[in-house]
């Protein structure tokens, strides 16, 4: 093992040995946002890479299918097997899909490559692939999703409770990130919710114009509650479940990094949700470098502002390790 | 889950109840800020009324929590409701503190290697304080600490003030003066005499 700063920044060897004898499956972690180009791809395969040179076995699978170019962000060229084969039937098992990667312990599941006439996987797909992802093995599974706010890509954020959005200083971000959020947490309670009127209300108050005026999860809360107070309880008990993480990526001022408390308290203050604000990456002209270079930064220039950073949010992954509720099937 | 008008000035400020005045502070400035006219981190859910009342809550809040003797009695009065109420679950132990320092609840990854000034920027970045917040504080020109961690040197005054200046920036950083400023002085002398003075300091 040579000491280079990420190997050194982590507890390798032993604890990461240790960690793996404790929990028998993968530490799963969607990676959203809503809007694209805020950074997602880079940030999971910095992350997945930053964590497999810490001495963890990790798989960061592509569920972008519109824009799926983690492939590159790695360094592989050509994935060969990928997502598409899944989806198209041609194989049942995720495990046949997985390709090994430059980055020692890190194996991705790629999306599909130049097939422009790929369909969605179906909810059956989705559901199945998700539960065959959380039996990897492997130590942390990182799952990087598309943009926007539909199933086909929200769907993923429920393979952990404890998913990743990441934001990045600008109106356009946040509010496609509040609208993911609100998105990912009415899915989630749709799912959760026993009695038919109080699904249909959470269905309605999915569309943000909705002629009841229910414009956050608070407010849905309340009608919740009018309608049946078992329901309410369990709402809230799935609104407590419901924990997402915090990156601000491109942070350039002080300003910047106290956004995410600031987002941690506008999701606490109208969402009821407690997000956690897992660190931020700031703006750093050797990570363009590195995504044209076709590898990640925290390999290519580990003492790089950026890959510091990136190593910083890894290893509280790491420490944060799993989530209890990360159980539960969608 | 609590409507704001039901929520107490903790929970306003969502600092737990032993928060010491420091916190009050950071909390309060934070919340305000969060909620400004035009604030990013409310864009496109906290309508303009929303944040008018929300900084209302909040000055009432701060207000109370950082006068001692107002801060007593309204604890004492919160007390007194509790004792009929069921006792509120503790605390959630915060990871990280508004308006803090950090979202770094872990040691300071020390990076090692010299104080250069990404390195100075990174620690001041990473305890959420601009320029101008330390140049109260240390009482040097705000340009002059963007210069330390530009490297611009020539831009710099002499070498004795150059020096002071990291010192004071390191010591409000939290960090070891001595240490910060033999590591960054190192640096300087080994670059000044190849650097020219890249722009021309204005008046």
């Amino acid at each position: 093992v040579s000491a280079t700063l990420g190997q050194s920044a982590f507890p390798a060897g032993a604890p990461a040995e240790e960690a793996r004898a404790a929990r028998a499956r993968p530490v799963a972690i969607p990676v959203g946002g809503g809007k694209g180009g805020v950074g997602k791809t880079f940030l999971v395969a910095n992350l997945a890479t930053a964590l497999a040179r810490a001495g963890h076995r990790v798989v960061a699978a592509d569920a972008d299918l519109e824009g799926a170019n983690l492939h590159t962000c790695v360094g592989v060229v050509d994935p060969g097997p990928s997502l598409a084969d899944f989806v198209a039937g041609r194989t049942d098992d995720v495990r046949s899909l997985l390709v090994d990667t430059p980055i020692a312990n890190l194996r991705i599941l790629a999306a599909t490559h130049g097939n422009f006439g790929m369909a969605q996987p179906e909810q059956a797909d989705r559901v199945r692939l998700m539960r065959q992802l959380r039996e990897l093995d492997a130590d942390f599974v990182l799952v990087d999703l598309g943009a926007g706010t539909h199933p086909a890509v929200i769907d993923y954020f429920m393979i952990g409770e404890a998913g990743i959005v990441v934001i990045t200083p600008e109106p356009t971000s946040l509010e496609n990130a509040y609208a993911f959020l609100r998105a990912a947490f009415y899915r989630r309670l749709q799912l959760a919710m026993l009695s038919h009127r109080v699904r249909e209300v959470v269905a309605l108050a999915m569309d943000e114009r909705n002629e009841r005026g229910i414009r956050t999860p608070l407010d849905l809360l309340r009608e919740v509650r009018a309608i049946d107070p078992a329901e309410g309880a369990r709402f809230v008990e799935t609104m407590r479940a419901f924990r997402p993480r915090l990156v601000v990526n491109e942070a350039r001022t002080a300003e910047d990094v106290k956004l995410g408390f600031s987002v941690r308290s506008v999701c606490r203050k109208f969402f009821g949700i407690e997000a956690e604000y897992l660190g931020y990456v700031n703006h750093d002209e050797a990570a363009r470098r590195s995504v044209r270079n076709r590898r990640p930064v925290v390999e290519a220039e580990p003492r790089s502002d950026a890959a510091i950073y990136i190593q910083r949010v890894a290893r509280k992954l790491v420490e944060l390790g799993r989530p209890e509720a990360a159980e539960s099937e969608p | 889950v609590k409507p704001l008008f039901e929520q107490d000035h903790y929970e306003v400020l969502e600092i737990p109840r032993d928060a010491g005045a420091d916190r009050v502070e950071r909390a309060y400035r934070l919340i305000l800020s969060t909620y400004g006219e035009d604030s990013l981190a409310g864009y496109s859910v906290v309508h303009a009324a929303d944040a008018a009342a929300i900084r209302e809550r909040v000055e009432t809040a701060y207000r109370v929590l950082s006068d001692d003797a107002a801060r007593r009695s309204y604890d004492a009065s919160l007390a007194d409701a509790r004792l009929a109420a069921a006792p509120s679950p503790p605390e959630e132990e915060e990871l990280a503190e508004p308006g803090a320092a950090a979202p770094e609840p872990f040691e300071d990854l020390d990076e090692g290697g010299d104080y250069d000034g990404a390195r100075l920027r990174r620690a001041r970045l990473r305890r959420g304080l601009d320029f101008e917040e330390i140049a109260r504080k240390t009482k040097v020109n705000p340009s002059y600490l963007g210069f330390i961690e530009e490297e611009r040197y020539a831009d710099l005054p002499p070498r004795v003030y150059v020096r002071g200046f990291v010192m004071a920036y390191a010591a409000c950083l939290g960090l070891d003066p001595l240490a910060v400023a033999a590591s960054y002085m190192r640096r300087y002398d080994a670059e000044r005499p190849r650097q020219r003075r890249r722009f021309s300091r204005g008046s």
